[in-house]
């Protein structure tokens, strides 16, 4: 298998996607977040075989850059190596919470990403997708505790996370990608 | 404000392009041309555990001028004011780790922090023996029974130093840790600005100071700190900072300390040789014996104005390091001589 279509996909999507994504991360921080996913995409497309999500990390820098393009890691070594998603992806989250000093219920990709990873064991994705889509629409009454998000208005309450969206957006296009994906190799 | 560069986009470029081109001690890394690694004095990776930093650039000459024998192995250059991500700072340890292991310094900003800390996950991941080591000091960023909260500011540069000697005597890589973190503990910063760098980016001033104040604990991009202070003799203001970091980690009468007094950029020499001298006799006062100072500006914010004060208070091994030779293109030799002053 190849992560080639996931990330040819992803890509489309973050294309249509970005002025949306910038428009809410306008609201809870510095309104880039869609141009930077898209920035990183656009060289992960174009990068050899193995080495998309590095890729990634390099063009969207920062350290959103560097949360995001762990979870692309476990997909990617998914479908490139038949390594086991929920595995990956366990270890992604962790080491998300770990560096960004987050856990569920700070307003942040976690709260999409946690629940996902938690349905997901034993291999059923959409029933991880649904527990991401709660999981992202659930953030728009906390109030950010980390990031940029913190310092804006009652941390901004009453918008979603834009990086809570994307890890949707990950999850659904790697359904559509790879319809096996996720499935115990 | 005019400042001479090419482009944006190839300015850190042009600049390494003339580093590694101007001293033999350096060269880019093979695979990846943001690492920059040790060339004519390199050492085995296999018998001696390597040192590695990322930083954003602007801030020259460190960390890449201390790349060279004794001091570190390899630097990994980000863009200006930004961390290098994380598969850079990847790039740069598979470039330099070997059998004996490889420590990372982070000098601790956020954005520092997850790269560095992500990309050593990453190695550990392949299989390569890295451990982070998080390096604050700036006793105006948290309180000392927050120091973990720290920022890393110029007191670093003892770490830098101090683990890089003592890792070309060939001590192991956990002796190694625990004598960075024992160092940490000992090293206490603060800063004084008087007026802002100019952004190579933006052209731009970073921040704005009333003409007759100074800004004290400011951070190296301008982060807020302490507060502000009228400009007055520069005497009273090293007075004011001296016991600020005293108060933060007491050090005992008859005790002593080793000094970096650090240009931030467009303060001169004759300033900084000024405050080296009122630090001297401040520390006196209290008993305590200034050493082996690093003078100069080392740790810099392109043209901002102001300095830092970082204190150490060596142990004898500490200290043998801190003055060990080393070679590289902008480390300058710390010397440790008890002069009589009175003749």
């Amino acid at each position: 298998m190849s992560a080639e279509p996931f990330f040819t996909s992803l890509h489309q999507k973050f294309t249509a996607q970005m002025v949306h994504l910038n428009a809410l991360d306008a609201a809870v921080g510095d309104g880039d977040h869609g141009s930077t996913m898209l920035r990183g995409l656009t060289k992960a497309v174009a990068a050899d075989e193995t080495k998309r999500s590095k890729a990634f990390m390099r063009a969207s820098g920062g350290a959103s850059g560097t949360l995001f393009g762990l979870i692309l890691i476990a997909i990617e070594a998914h479908l490139d190596t038949g390594a086991p998603l929920d595995v990956g992806l366990s270890k992604a989250c962790e080491r998300i919470c770990d560096l960004g000093e987050v856990k569920v219920g700070d307003k942040s990709m976690v709260d999409a990403l946690a629940p996902a990873v938690a349905a997901l064991q034993g291999g059923d994705l959409p029933a991880a997708i649904t527990a991401a889509a709660v999981g992202r629409d659930s953030t728009k009454v906390l109030v950010a505790r980390r990031g940029r998000s913190q310092y804006v208005e009652d941390g901004g309450r009453g918008h979603i996370d834009p990086g809570a969206v994307s890890v949707v957006i990950f999850l659904e296009t790697l359904a559509e990608a790879s319809p096996n994906a996720g499935g115990i190799a | 404000m005019k400042k001479l560069f090419n482009t944006a986009e190839t300015m850190v470029d042009d600049m390494l392009d003339g580093f590694v081109s101007a001293y033999p001690h350096v060269k880019r890394g093979v695979n990846d041309p943001r690492v920059i690694i040790r060339d004519s004095n390199a050492k085995d990776a296999d018998e001696k555990v390597t040192l590695l930093i990322g930083n954003g650039s602007g801030h020259e000459p460190i960390a890449m001028g201390f790349v060279g024998q004794g001091v570190l192995d390899a630097n990994v250059v980000g863009d200006v004011f930004a961390a290098p991500s994380a598969d850079l700072i990847l790039d740069g340890i598979a470039e330099v780790s070997g059998a004996a292991g490889s420590i990372l310094l982070i000098s601790q900003h956020s954005g520092d922090m997850i790269n560095g800390r992500g990309a050593v996950m990453m190695a550990q991941d392949e299989g390569i023996d890295v451990l982070a080591l998080p390096m604050y000091d700036d006793i105006s960023a948290a309180p000392p029974e927050r120091k973990k909260d720290r920022r890393g500011a110029p007191g670093t540069m003892f770490i830098y130093k101090i683990l890089g000697a003592a890792a070309e005597e060939g001590r192991s890589q956990a002796d190694l840790f625990s004598l960075g973190e024992a160092v940490r503990d000992r090293i206490v910063t603060l800063a004084a600005a008087v007026s802002p760098g100019v952004s190579p980016l933006t052209g731009l001033p970073m921040f704005s100071l009333p003409e007759d104040e100074i800004f004290l604990g400011m951070g190296v991009h301008g982060e807020p700190g302490v507060g502000r202070v009228k400009v007055g003799p520069v005497n009273e203001l090293v007075e004011l900072m001296i016991d600020k970091l005293l108060a933060d980690r007491p050090i005992t009468d008859g005790g002593c300390a080793c000094v970096i007094i650090n240009g931030m950029g467009g303060t001169t020499m004759m300033e900084l040789l000024t405050i080296w001298s009122e630090t001297k006799a401040k520390l006196s006062r209290h008993g305590i014996s200034a050493i082996a100072p690093m003078i100069g500006s080392y740790v810099t914010t392109q043209e901002m104005g102001g300095f830092s004060i970082s204190l150490m208070e060596p142990t004898d091994d500490m200290l043998a390091c801190w003055c060990a030779h080393s070679d590289t293109p902008s480390f300058p030799k710390i010397t440790h001589v008890e002069k009589d002053l009175t003749q």
